[in-house]
C-alpha cells in the first residue's frame, strides 16, 4: 500500500519523457517488431491482400478467398471473346437507394447496340467508358439523364470498361432490363 | 466504492467500443457508396464532405496509430495542444496544396512513408534515437513533417475522384474541417484511454511493449503498402 503512494507520487512529479533501454535491450526490441511485422505480413496480410502467399499459411487458414471469389464472380474469362454479335437479355437489380455499375470490357472502335428499360420508376443514369489500365479515376460519359427506358449504340472511343452507372433514388429496389448487341470481351458487375 | 464502480463502468464502456471498432476500421479507404457519390458530384456540398473527411480520419488505422504513438508520452495538455497543432498544421497544409496544385503522388508510396512515421514514432519512444544517437530528432519537427505527409496521403485519396473544378476550394476546406473533427474525436478517446492506463503501473510496465508492437505495425504498413507499389 506505502509502496503504491510513493509510486503514484514519483509517476506524478517525474512523468517520464521515453523509455530507457540498453542498446542490448534496444536492438532485441527491434529486431522482435520487425520480424513479428515480417510473419504477420508473410503468414496473414499479403495473403489476404494480395493473394501472394509465399509460406502457403495463408491459404491454410483460408484467407487467399477474397481472391477466389473474384475469379468465381466474373461471367467469363477474358480472352473468351463474344465478337459473333448475339442479343443478351440481362437483368439488372438496382437496390434502393443505391447505385450499381454494369460494365462491358471493350475493344477500341468495338460496338454495342443497346436498349434497357426499368420495371418501373425512371433512374438517373451515366453511360461512360474508363480507359483500360487508367488509375486516375478518369472517365468520358456519353450519356446522363434520369429517364425509365432507352434504346441507342455506340462505339467505344477508347479500349476499356463501358457501361452504365445507374442510382436508384427511390425506395423501392429497381430492375432494368438489358438487351445488348454487338462486340464485348466480357460484361458484369462492377 | 463508488470509485470501483466508475471504474468498471469505464473499462466496460472502453471495451465495447474496442468492438466495435474493428468493424467501422475496415471501411477506411474510400467505400463503394462514398465512391458513387463524389464520381458524380458537382458543385458545393460542404456537409457530405465534413463528413467523409472526419469518417476518413476515424477510420483511419495508420493516422491514429502515429498519433497514439505521439500522446504516448506527453502528459501536459499545453503539449498535448502544441503537437496535435503541429500535426494539424502539416497535414492541412499538403492536403489542401496537393489538391489545388494537383499534384500526384503515388497512395503506396505515401501511405508506406506514413508507415515509417509510425515505426519513427515507435522507436522514438523507446529511447532508441537517444540511446543510438545520444539525442533525438526535434519532436515537433518531426510531428510537423510525417503530418506533411499525411496530408499528401488524405490528397491522394481525395484525387483519385478527379473532382469537379465547380466548388473545389469549399468541398475541399470542408473535407479539411472535416479530417479535423475526426481526429478531435479520435483524440478524444485515445487521451481517454492513455490517461485512464496512465494511472495504472501496467502503463509503465507495458511502456516498452506497446512501443515494440507500435513500431511493428508501422513495419506492416511499410510492408504492406510497398508490395502494393510493386504489384500495381
Amino acid at each position: 500500500m506505502l509502496r503504491d503512494k510513493t509510486m503514484k507520487k514519483v509517476m506524478q512529479n517525474t512523468t517520464p519523457q521515453a523509455i530507457t533501454l540498453t542498446t542490448a535491450a534496444l536492438f532485441k526490441y527491434t529486431l522482435f517488431s520487425l520480424i513479428f511485422a515480417a510473419i504477420a505480413l508473410l503468414t496473414v496480410i499479403l495473403p489476404a491482400e494480395y493473394n501472394i502467399d509465399p509460406t502457403g499459411i495463408g491459404q491454410k487458414l483460408g484467407l487467399t478467398v477474397f481472391h477466389n471469389v473474384k475469379t468465381v464472380s466474373l461471367p467469363s474469362q477474358a480472352g473468351v471473346e463474344k465478337l459473333a454479335a448475339t442479343t443478351e437479355t440481362i437483368a439488372v437489380i438496382v437496390p434502393a437507394g443505391k447505385g450499381v455499375e454494369y460494365k462491358f470490357i471493350m475493344e477500341q472502335y468495338q460496338k454495342l447496340e443497346y436498349k434497357w428499360i426499368t420495371d418501373s420508376q425512371p433512374l438517373y443514369f451515366d453511360l461512360h467508358g474508363e480507359p483500360k489500365g487508367d488509375t486516375t479515376g478518369y472517365f468520358e460519359s456519353y450519356a446522363i439523364a434520369t429517364l425509365d427506358e432507352m434504346k441507342g449504340s455506340f462505339t467505344a472511343p477508347f479500349a476499356g470498361s463501358h457501361g452504365w452507372y445507374w442510382k436508384n433514388e427511390t425506395d423501392v429496389p429497381v430492375t432494368v432490363q438489358l438487351i445488348v448487341k454487338g462486340e464485348y470481351v466480357q460484361h458484369g458487375l462492377k | 466504492m463508488s470509485n470501483i464502480m466508475q471504474r468498471y463502468v469505464l473499462f466496460i464502456f472502453i471495451a465495447l467500443i474496442a468492438l466495435w471498432l474493428p468493424l467501422e476500421v475496415f471501411a477506411h479507404g474510400v467505400d463503394e457508396r462514398t465512391r458513387a457519390f463524389l464520381l458524380q458530384n458537382t458543385g458545393v456540398q460542404i456537409i457530405p464532405f465534413l463528413y467523409i473527411g472526419a469518417k476518413h480520419m476515424v477510420t483511419g488505422y495508420d493516422h491514429l496509430l502515429f498519433l497514439v504513438g505521439v500522446l504516448f508520452f506527453l502528459y501536459r495538455s499545453r503539449d498535448v495542444l502544441l503537437y496535435v497543432s503541429m500535426f494539424t498544421l502539416g497535414h492541412s497544409l499538403t492536403l489542401l496544396f496537393g489538391v489545388i496544385s494537383d499534384i500526384q503522388v503515388n497512395a503506396y508510396l505515401i501511405d508506406a512513408i506514413i508507415g515509417l512515421s509510425v515505426v519513427y514514432k515507435g522507436f522514438d519512444n523507446l529511447g532508441g534515437f537517444n540511446r543510438l544517437f545520444g539525442k533525438s530528432p526535434n519532436a515537433k519537427l518531426a510531428v510537423l513533417i510525417f503530418g506533411l505527409f499525411h496530408g499528401f496521403g488524405l490528397a491522394t485519396k481525395l484525387q483519385e475522384f478527379q473532382l469537379p473544378d465547380d466548388g473545389l476550394i469549399a468541398n475541399l476546406v470542408a473535407f479539411n474541417i472535416g479530417v479535423e473533427l475526426g481526429q478531435f474525436s479520435a483524440l478524444a478517446f485515445i487521451l481517454l484511454v492513455i490517461n485512464f492506463w496512465r494511472q495504472h503501473h501496467s502503463f509503465t510496465r507495458f511502456a516498452t511493449t506497446t512501443n515494440c508492437i507500435l513500431m511493428s505495425s508501422g513495419f506492416m504498413l511499410i510492408g504492406f503498402q510497398l508490395t502494393g507499389y510493386f504489384v500495381n
